[in-house]
């Protein structure tokens, strides 16, 4: 049974987005309901500095791996425990 | 200035008290937090042998990053939200009312507030190791509205809190009897 890798990409792509649209929430609460003070916008740059470290360091890997290739479920498991 | 956007002032009314829990407890939080964030880094290093076995090819390892990808992208992002719970719960006590704001969720924020003239009673607790060395607890407000007990939650010097919201109360009580009086006279 084949499996293509881009399935994994395009349900991380999903992940991602969801990310991104709870972080917009949340950076939303934090200005809307936490008012626009120093500290606070200093906290939405950590936060936003945070995401673009771990999404940029995540695509240094990602955009290194070939997508076309497919997983081959049973000779992949069998292979690695022989 | 902060204070004076959190509730809509009303005449002459003005803000006393701005709570938030204790510093202490959004710090737990954080290292709760980069410990989870430590966690794969640990289990890397124990299950090392088992991880080469396993991470053998391309596909799998390629798997394996998007793994490592979202768990930290995940990590930080509810470490975020963690903060932004302590961050915005706060209690107001102003020389008229008391307002509660809670953020419940991320979707769900409750506002609640009562007069100080209903308060009938007022009380702090602390239980435990920490809030007893740091000064930390639970402060009571017993009020005759519909929501018969307001709770500030973890808030510093509670004792001290308890007692200013009894003067507080004092103050605008003397206040409002002088404005009847005053309304007395008048008529």
């Amino acid at each position: 049974m084949e499996i293509p890798l881009a399935i994994f990409y395009y349900i991380y792509a999903a992940a991602v987005l969801v990310f991104l649209i709870f972080t917009l929430f949340n950076i939303y609460h934090l200005m809307r309901f936490g008012y626009l003070t120093i500290s606070n916008i200093l906290i939405v740059i950590f936060y936003i500095f945070g995401s673009v470290a771990i999404l940029a360091i995540s695509w240094d890997y990602i955009g290194a791996i070939n997508w076309h290739q497919s997983i081959q479920i049973i000779s992949t498991l069998n292979a690695g425990y022989l | 200035m902060r204070k004076v956007f959190l509730i809509q002032a009303e005449g002459k009314e003005k803000v006393i008290m701005l709570l938030r829990r204790h510093w202490f407890v959004i710090l737990t939080k954080i290292l709760l937090w980069g410990l989870v964030a430590i966690l794969p880094v640990i289990f890397y290093f124990l299950m090392h042998d088992f991880l080469v076995i396993i991470i053998f090819n391309e596909a799998m390892q390629a798997i394996f990053i998007l793994s490592v990808s979202l768990y930290y992208m995940y990590v930080w992002l509810f470490a975020f939200y963690a903060f932004i719970d302590y961050y915005l719960d706060v209690w107001v006590v102003s020389t008229e009312r008391i307002v509660n704001v809670e953020q419940k969720g991320l979707f769900s924020r409750e506002i609640s507030e009562q007069k100080l003239s209903r308060i009938q009673d007022v009380t702090s607790e602390i239980t435990g190791f920490f809030p007893t060395i740091l000064d930390y607890g639970t402060v009571h407000i017993q009020t005759a509205g519909e929501q018969a007990r307001f709770v500030f939650k973890q808030v510093p010097n509670p004792r001290a809190v308890a007692k200013k919201i009894i003067m507080i109360i004092e103050q605008n009580r003397k206040y409002h009897q002088m404005l009847d009086e005053e309304e007395g006279r008048q008529k």
